[in-house]
Order: structure tokens, then C-alpha cells, then sequence
């Protein structure tokens, strides 16, 4: 997911000297050799190709130095029909035992990237797939690598459940979504245990010593309830001049935070900046611009994709009242009706989306569109 | 075509000697293609040849070949090795049951442009598994028949690992008129299983219980106080052997008032054991409480501070807890620790229930920590 587009630009003009700084050294820490991975999950692309895999299963991020950094500003038009029985053929497999867990674009080489996992039972292998400029597919080959490996802060370590020998911990924060902002990852999960959903901050390079800052995501409906809110996809966005998140929670609203909030152990709650309407299951959300305006794409597992307007948003009211009726109240938005069966959706150029989205029968396409 | 000039003309009475077969051996099936003269056999040895190359020789797909989908079917990932007089493909993963697998040789590639031989093609097929069904659930917690209108979440156990994806399309509640409550479950991606793949959780979806969010506004609660409902697990999901469950999964349930009360240890009671026996530790607690937390955020720590090893167990409705020493007690001070995330079914924490009224003025404060409840073995 391209999030940081926006704010590289803002912030490699306001903080030119440190940018340049760090941009010599994306790489420190990295090795080469082959990465372990139990699973793969959300993907979010770093500074200079450096693709960064969510591993829910071993709880960890692991950033590797893809070296697919020759740029290209247009991509050319993409529709590969059936990709995932294509790729359960390049991995030996039927398409019902493949699932696509993310996509995201290289925003350097246009060149889309899935994380996949080849089988659906606890010995599913995970696998990376690019999908280059024409349309072929390979496997990533991650046999030598050059990549690091940040630890989740924070992973509970308790989980001695009975029986006498230590049984492994049931226990799992399940990764939601994952972005790259300025010198960090950052992370947002789900427990499968308590309900709670938090957002983690960890340094990028990532440093030996486990030093994430992590924080609790609260809910206020109407300003009156306040509970802990499960986050399933955010973006970073700058709104006026405060860096912010905005973040769609899987109960409906979008609210929005400022960076700024996420000291160690705070309690965020978010202002409610729309609301959505029912059956609002989120997916996946962009940032683009199209007519010198900022919008958001927010593709929703039952009611399309919808297109939210940026206007104002600094000047936004807390969402304090009841929406009743129907009526949406916050930003604008609309529901782009052509725009169905999105599974998953990332920028791909200035004018262009890339999206998975469902086709015939089991089919699952890999289609470029232009952005609304 | 310019790589077909390194291998010396084959006269065509050799064509004859192709083949092509799958082999298995210790459980692992790979392709021979064999026929090759010994000039052929040394050329291929001292290539450098890519993948993408050995594809155009001898390549092997998943599928028949009818459908159009297969016509522009990429050839599997796997390895080459030439070996006596063979070259040997090897997928880079095992082969899946019931699927049939086609490899594909075409001599024609090394005889030159003009040459028609035809390709030569073997099938194969691992046979479907001869077991039968045996996967069950084996329990779905909270197992108490009342559940309170705020349910946050069931857990769902079965007898062996399963598989993920699509698992919302076997779950389903139904109201007491037989009717679907429509999407009462927290749908995302990101399924709630252990790593073992043995136990789901399933939340009910936020926006269906908490009280001034627009959804419950609109469709209405998933649960409804005084009415009936039932859990079901639908027979057709399939474990990780590729098997449906041998049988359904019903838990029918009635729904009570919503809890809104943060559970409080303080009334909990505990029942000491005598020293010298392994006689468990018994607490009883005022409400049903979440399992998986019930089991992990509990513990029994010694007068000076040191985790006592053992088991713990739930019973009658997750309402008892008790706690199995591995060595028998020994007289003396211990404390009960509990973490303040622990939950109850309606997902209220120690000193914070799930939803502040924050209109009530009274800021409860939430801290990351332990209660500690002592109790004595005499």
C-alpha cells in the first residue's frame, strides 16, 4: 500500500538534512542470506524498494532490499484474469487452496507485489509473488536476500497452558495492516484472545533491542461510549499541518489521530471524521490526488468502494450525535458503483489503481483502473 | 531459437527412444524424461540454463488439458537435474491430492525447427486419501445456555488442525424463528485461530452491541435479551487433510440482560487446599468468565513472589477455576494474580467495562496491572 507518498514529499522538504541522512543508510543492519518466514501477511513498501512482509505466525516484520528499483513514472495497463489459479499453477496447486493475503505496488518500479499463502491449514507456505511490467509472474526467490528482521515489542511471552510440557501459546495478535512513515513501521493488530486492537511504532532501521511504542485504540461513538475498537486499515495523512493516521475501524467509522499521539502506553481515541453507514466491512485504504485534491479509496468488502473527499477535514467536527436515517454526517464521500468485488487495492501510478478483485466464478483479477 | 544450435542434429530414427513417466519414491514424485544420447546428455550438463529455459524442453502443469484456463497455465516451480541418462524434474512443493498434475516433454525442441515430433505427455495423480471424516468440534465456549445480550465472543475447538480462508461461509446464527441474523460475526481476513489451527475465535461484530454506533441503529442488534438462538457449524468445512467434518455443530443458547459489570476478584471465592496435598486450589467466581483469558492470566505465586508450577482447569460454566499444583503445597502465604485483562463474556475488564459511559462523570481508570488476591495453606 503506497501511504508514504505524501508525506516523503512533505517531509524530505521540511527535514531535507536528516532525510538525506538516513537516506544513505535504509540498509543498515541487513544481511544477506534467506529470510524465515511462517507466514505472510500485510506488505507495505519502504523507502527505495525496501518491501516490508507482516509474519502474523512469528509475530515479527522482516523489511527486505528487493533491488527492483529501476523507476518507471506510467505504468502500462494491467489485467491478468484468474491470477490466482495462474499462481496456484506456478506453485503446483488448485486455486482453492491458494490464498492472496495482500498486494501491494513498488511505487519506484510500478511492479506489484502478493503475499501468498499456498495451502490454508497450519503448514500453508507462505510465497511471494511479483507481477512484472508485462504481466509474467515469478516467485521472489528469498534464497539470498539482503533483509532485517524486526520483533514485534511487547508479544506476550506467558502461555504455559496445563498438561505439564510447555504447549505452544494459543495466544496470537493477528497483523491488520502495516505502513512505513518517516523513520518507522507501523503496525496495527488484533488479538485473538482479549478485544484489543493496538497500534505499534517500531524504528526503522530496526534496531536489535525491542524499543516499539505501542498504544491502545479506543472507540468514542457519539462522544458518549467509549470502548477499545478493532483498527483494520489506516493511512498516514497529513491533515492542515498536523502528520496524522486515518484509520477505518471494522464498526464503521473513519476517524482520524495525530501522530503525535502515539507516546508509550497512551490511550488514542480518534475523532470520527465520517461515518460510513451500516455493513461496513473495510479493506484496504488509499491516499491519491486527482484535480489538486487529496481523496481516500476505501474498499469495503459489501458496499464497493468508496470515495471520501479530504475537504476541510482539519476543520472537521467530532461526529458527537446520532447519524440516524441513513444520512452520513462528517466528509463526503461516494460509492463508486463499477468498482466491485475489490478484495484488495493500491495505488499504482498518479492516474491509476491497481486492484484484486473478484471475476467470474472462482476467478480472482489483477486489474488496473483509473482512479475515480 | 538460437540455444538449439549447441545440440548436434539427432537423427530421427532416435526419436523413438523418448519417454517420459513420473516416479515416486519416498514419498516424493518427480518427472523422468529419458532418451537422450550421451553427446545430448553432455551438452546439457555443461549449459547454464535458467528455469525459463528447461521449461521449453520439459515442463509440468496442475489442470486438464481442456479448459481454456490451462491453455495459459504457467508451468510449475521446480528443479532440473540431469542424472544417468535422464533429466529429472522435481516441484519446488508436494503435490496435492486429487489434482491431476500433466508433464509435458517436447523432443522437438532439440531436433531442430523442421522437426514434427510430438510432444509426449504423462499424467499423474496422487489418489484421493482413503480416510474418512473424523474431524469434530469438540467444544464451543462460553458453554453456559444463557449468554448475556453483550456477548463479545465465542471459541470454537476442534478434535484437529483445519483449514482457514472463506470460514464464515460455515458459521451461522440463527434466531428462533430460523432465520439467519445477518453478518453478526467480525468478518475480516485475518481469521482468529491459535497457530495450531485447532481453536477460532469468532467476535461478534462490535458495531452489532455497542450501544450509539450508527450499525445498531440501522440493522439492529445480533442479540437480542429474552430470545433463542443457535451456533451452527456447518459439516462442510474442511480440516487440514482436505476432509469435511464427520458431523455438524449446533450450540443453541438463550440471551439475558447485557453485563455491564466489570468483574471484581474481590468477590470471588477462594477455597484454600490443606498443606501436604495436591488437592487443587478452588475459585469460584461470580460469573462466567472468558476461557482462553481464564486459563492464561491466572496464575498462583508463592509468598515470595515465585509462579507455582501446575494445571488449571474450568468447569460449570466457566464459573470454576482450580489449579493443580505439580508438587504438593507447601504451608504458607500465596497470592492469586490476576491480570486486569481478563475478561468476562461480555468483554469487561477488572476496574473497566467494555463500554464507559463517559456521560456518568465517573473517569474509571484503566492501568496495565495485577490484582492480588492472598490466601493462606494451612
Amino acid at each position: 500500500m503506497n501511504t508514504t507518498y505524501r508525506f516523503a514529499m512533505t517531509f524530505l522538504m521540511l527535514g531535507a538534512l536528516t532525510a538525506a541522512l538516513h537516506a544513505a543508510n535504509w540498509t543498515e543492519g541487513m544481511k544477506e542470506g534467506k529470510p524465515e518466514f511462517k507466514s505472510m501477511g500485510p506488505l507495505a513498501f519502504g523507502p527505495e524498494g525496501i518491501l516490508l512482509v507482516a509474519d502474523t505466525k512469528a509475530a515479527a516484520i522482516t523489511a527486505i532490499a528487493t533491488d527492483d528499483t529501476a523507476p518507471v513514472k506510467n505504468a502500462k495497463a494491467l489485467k491478468i484474469e484468474g491470477i490466482n489459479q495462474k499462481i496456484a499453477g506456478l506453485l503446483g496447486t488448485s486455486a482453492d487452496q491458494l490464498l492472496i493475503n495482500d498486494m501491494v505496488v513498488n511505487p519506484i518500479s510500478r511492479n506489484a507485489y502478493l503475499a501468498i499463502s499456498r495451502g490454508r491449514g497450519p503448514d500453508a507456505v507462505p510465497v511471494l509473488v511479483r507481477v512484472k511490467a508485462g504481466g509474467e509472474l515469478e516467485a521472489v526467490s528469498l534464497n539470498k536476500v539482503k533483509f532485517s528482521r524486526g520483533e514485534l515489542p511487547d508479544a506476550p511471552v506467558d502461555g504455559v497452558v496445563g498438561q505439564g510440557n510447555r504447549q505452544s501459546n494459543p495466544r496470537q495478535e493477528s497483523i491488520t495492516d502495516i505502513a512505513f512513515l518517516e523513520d518507522r513501521v507501523l503496525i496495527a493488530g488484533l488479538s485473538n484472545e482479549e478485544f484489543a486492537s493496538t497500534l505499534r511504532a517500531i524504528p526503522f532501521p530496526f534496531k536489535t533491542v525491542g524499543s516499539g511504542t505501542s498504544v491502545e485504540i479506543y472507540h468514542g461513538a457519539h462522544g458518549k461510549f467509549e470502548t477499545r475498537a478493532p483498527v483494520r486499515t489506516f493511512v498516514p495523512f497529513k491533515v492542515g499541518n498536523q502528520p496524522s493516521l486515518l484509520a477505518a475501524y471494522t464498526c464503521t467509522p473513519l476517524v482520524q489521530f495525530p501522530i503525535s499521539d502515539l507516546q508509550p502506553g497512551a490511550k488514542i481515541k480518534g475523532k470520527t471524521v465520517a461515518e460510513l453507514g451500516n455493513r461496513n466491512r473495510p479493506l484496504d485504504m488509499i491516499v491519491y490526488q486527482k484535480d489538486g485534491k487529496d481523496y481516500l479509496l476505501l474498499a469495503n468488502s459489501s458496499r464497493g468502494v468508496m470515495k471520501i473527499s479530504t475537504d476541510n477535514i482539519e476543520n472537521a467536527e467530532k461526529i458527537e450525535a446520532p447519524v440516524g436515517g441513513g444520512g452520513t454526517k462528517g466528509q463526503t464521500y461516494e460509492t463508486i458503483a463499477r468498482w466491485t468485488g475489490v478484495d484488495q487495492l493500491d495505488r499504482l501510478d498518479a492516474q491509476n489503481a491497481l486492484v484484486v478483485r473478484r471475476g467470474e466464478g472462482n476467478s480472482l483479477n489483477l486489474e488496473s483502473m483509473p482512479l475515480p | 531459437m538460437g540455444w538449439l544450435a549447441i545440440f548436434s542434429p539427432i537423427h530421427a530414427a532416435e526419436n523413438s527412444n523418448f519417454s517420459i513417466r513420473w516416479v515416486t519414491n519416498s514419498n516424493q514424485s518427480i518427472v523422468e524424461a529419458a532418451g537422450f544420447d550421451t553427446n545430448t546428455l553432455r551438452q546439457f550438463q555443461s549449459t547454464n540454463w535458467q528455469a525459463a529455459d528447461w521449461q521449453k524442453l520439459l515442463s509440468v502443469y496442475v489442470g486438464q488439458d481442456d479448459l481454456p484456463a490451462d491453455m495459459s497455465a504457467p508451468p510449475m516451480l521446480g528443479s532440473y537435474r540431469v542424472e544417468a541418462n535422464s533429466i529429472y524434474f522435481q516441484p519446488q512443493f508436494p503435490l496435492q491430492r486429487a489434482v491431476t498434475y500433466r508433464a509435458i516433454f517436447r523432443p522437438s525442441r532439440l531436433l531442430g525447427a523442421n522437426n514434427s515430433a510430438a510432444d509426449l505427455v504423462a499424467r499423474f495423480q496422487l489418489p484421493p486419501t482413503r480416510q474418512k471424516p473424523t474431524t469434530v468440534v469438540t467444544r464451543v465456549y462460553p458453554t453456559a445456555d444463557v449468554l448475556p445480550e453483550n456477548l463479545l465472543k465465542f471459541y470454537v475447538h476442534f478434535s484437529a488442525p483445519m483449514q482457514g480462508g472463506h470460514i464464515y461461509d460455515h458459521i451461522r446464527l440463527r434466531n428462533e424463528a430460523g432465520k439467519l441474523v445477518e453478518l453478526p460475526f467480525l468478518e475480516i481476513d485475518e481469521e482468529f485461530w491459535n497457530p495450531e489451527m485447532t481453536r477460532l475465535t469468532l467476535f461478534i461484530d462490535p458495531g452489532r452491541i455497542k450501544r450509539g454506533v450508527q450499525p445498531l441503529e440501522e440493522i439492529g442488534p445480533a442479540l437480542e435479551t429474552g430470545k433463542h438462538y443457535t451456533l451452527e457449524i456447518d459439516s462442510a468445512w474442511h480440516d487440514n487433510a482436505g476432509l469435511p467434518l464427520h458431523e455438524g455443530f449446533t450450540k443453541s443458547f438463550r440471551v439475558g440482560p447485557p453485563d455491564r459489570e466489570p468483574p471484581a476478584p474481590a468477590t470471588w471465592k477462594i477455597t484454600a487446599p490443606e498443606a501436604g496435598t495436591r488437592v487443587p486450589l478452588a475459585v469460584e467466581f461470580t460469573e462466567p468468565m472468558d476461557a482462553a483469558l481464564a486459563l492464561r492470566v491466572i496464575r498462583v505465586a508463592n509468598s515470595a513472589g515465585a509462579l507455582v508450577e501446575g494445571e488449571r482447569a474450568l468447569s460449570d460454566r466457566e464459573q470454576h477455576w482450580r489449579f493443580t499444583p505439580h508438587a504438593s503445597w507447601k504451608a504458607g502465604g500465596y497470592q492469586l494474580q490476576v491480570q486486569n485483562t481478563i475478561e468476562d463474556l461480555a468483554g469487561n475488564n477488572i476496574g473497566k467495562a467494555f463500554e464507559v459511559d463517559l456521560s456518568e462523570g465517573v473517569q474509571r481508570r484503566f492501568t496495565n496491572g495485577v490484582v492480588k488476591l492472598p490466601f493462606d495453606v494451612q
